[in-house]
């Protein structure tokens, strides 16, 4: 047995519980009984749990007794079809019900909410301007420095090859238009049609203008023609003026 | 026994779609569940409001119904859960509930001499004494008090209800008693 406030605790504290509403078998209750004729705590506390039961079944008594069990049957069951009662759930308005979730969870669950819809709205106006950025760079400033995707660079060069090719059908003999020709017979080639080509043709027209000349030729032109002064040096092909004596 | 295995019936009948099988489970049961409500949360009003959504609650977890337990634990599982959230709504909103109340009040009903001498308010007072002791209960120990006390219920029942072990329910209403007979002490009651 132990001390507590000032009143003795027996151990069979579950078994009193259990005399006292009754629900202990025949066996358990003679024996408790046996132990409260000898245990003053037990007998105490039984003594004093009695009158708390009682002060209890009075409250209920003047509580329930004003309870009407048909007003409150007639409302519940009023409400108790399917129908009416989600009706009845429904009559709280959206910002009432978002009131209501808040008003219940916990704190953290408030903060993190907040920072959540914080987070989505930068994050869609990050979205929404980025979008609307693109478009007017590419589209409404055709004459100003434009910022090419990957894709519309190579389409560019496609495009500039073309019109070079184009162009250089008009100042080339037939001979050497043939990859021209071939463009046009066939355009889904016009694609795969590099710089690098480009380039072999310019470099075609240019040794065509420097036909009939070796390299060991045209070297002895070149110093032919810085020893010769008054030679218009506008004629000379553009590779002389790169010469490492200038 | 057979009014157990009926409430079950009732509620098959129910999720078959019939109207009346669900109103007929709130007949039965509405009375005990506003007594819970009642010892739970000490108004009327609040109480009326928590029976019905206990009920609610109900029907719309009507398929959450396990048929291993019995209809009376799962409804009285609902409302015991039902109350706890309006106490913690009410303290939220600051609303004066039964656990305010009793703070408010404790002052008042530490002197005794103040209370009225006359034999039919002292009933009155006593009630209101036992309530605002019953109010001040921890949640765990108030739910056990009430059921037993309001719904007459078995400790299997209760520890059905409340899916607690035998003993715990017991030593829980040991607590509760002992500690709603120190405060009525101190309100100057039962010790009368």
């Amino acid at each position: 047995m132990t001390k507590n406030n000032e009143r003795p605790i027996c151990h069979r504290a579950e078994d009193l519980v259990a005399y006292l509403y009754n629900e202990a078998s025949e066996t358990d209750s003679q024996d408790f009984a046996d132990h409260a004729k000898q245990c003053d705590a037990c007998r105490s506390e039984l003594a004093v749990f009695l009158q708390v039961h009682e002060s209890i079944v009075l409250w209920r008594n003047e509580a329930l007794g004003t309870f009407s069990p048909v007003s409150q049957a007639t409302d519940l069951a009023s409400t108790t079809s399917p129908v009416k009662l989600i009706q009845h759930e429904r009559k709280l308005s959206a910002l009432q019900a978002l009131r209501e979730f808040f008003s219940v969870s916990p704190l953290w669950l408030r903060g993190a909410t907040v920072f959540a819809a914080l987070l989505l709205c930068v994050l869609a106006l990050v979205v929404i301007s980025r979008s609307w950025k693109q478009p007017t760079q590419v589209a409404n400033n055709p004459t100003e420095e434009r910022v090419y995707t990957s894709t519309q660079f190579k389409d560019a060069v496609d495009k500039a090859v073309n019109e070079k090719l184009k162009r250089s059908r008009f100042v080339t003999p037939p001979a050497l238009n043939v990859a021209s020709k071939e463009v046009e017979v066939k355009p889904s080639k016009q694609q795969s049609l590099t710089r690098r080509e480009l380039a072999r043709n310019s470099s075609a027209t240019r040794s065509q203008r420097l036909r009939g000349f070796t390299r060991a030729e045209r070297e002895q032109l070149a110093a032919d023609l810085l020893l010769i002064p008054g030679r218009d040096e506008a004629d000379l092909p553009s590779v002389f003026y790169e010469e490492p004596n200038q | 026994m057979e009014t157990a295995s009926t409430d079950e019936q009732m509620v098959e009948r129910a999720l078959t779609g019939d109207p009346e099988a669900f109103g007929e489970i709130v007949r039965r049961w509405e009375r005990r569940i506003f007594a819970l409500a009642f010892g739970m949360l000490g108004r009327e009003e609040d109480a009326r409001d928590a029976t019905q959504e206990t009920f609610l609650a109900a029907f719309r977890n009507l398929r959450g119904f396990r048929g291993d337990a019995k209809v009376s634990s799962w409804l009285h599982r609902i409302a015991v859960n039902q109350c706890i959230t309006r106490q913690r709504r009410a303290k939220v909103r600051n609303e004066t509930g039964l656990e305010d109340e009793a703070e408010k009040n404790a002052a008042v009903f530490a002197l005794p001499s103040e209370i009225s001498p006359a034999r039919a308010a002292e009933g009155k007072q006593r009630s209101v004494a036992v309530r605002i002791a019953v109010g001040a209960l921890p949640p765990d120990l108030r739910q056990v008090v009430v059921m037993k006390e309001f719904e007459e219920l078995t400790f299997q029942e209760i520890s059905e209800a409340l899916e607690l072990p035998l003993s715990t329910v017991k030593s829980r209403l040991y607590t509760a008693l002992r500690q709603l007979q120190m405060r009525l002490e101190k309100f100057g009651e039962p010790a009368r």
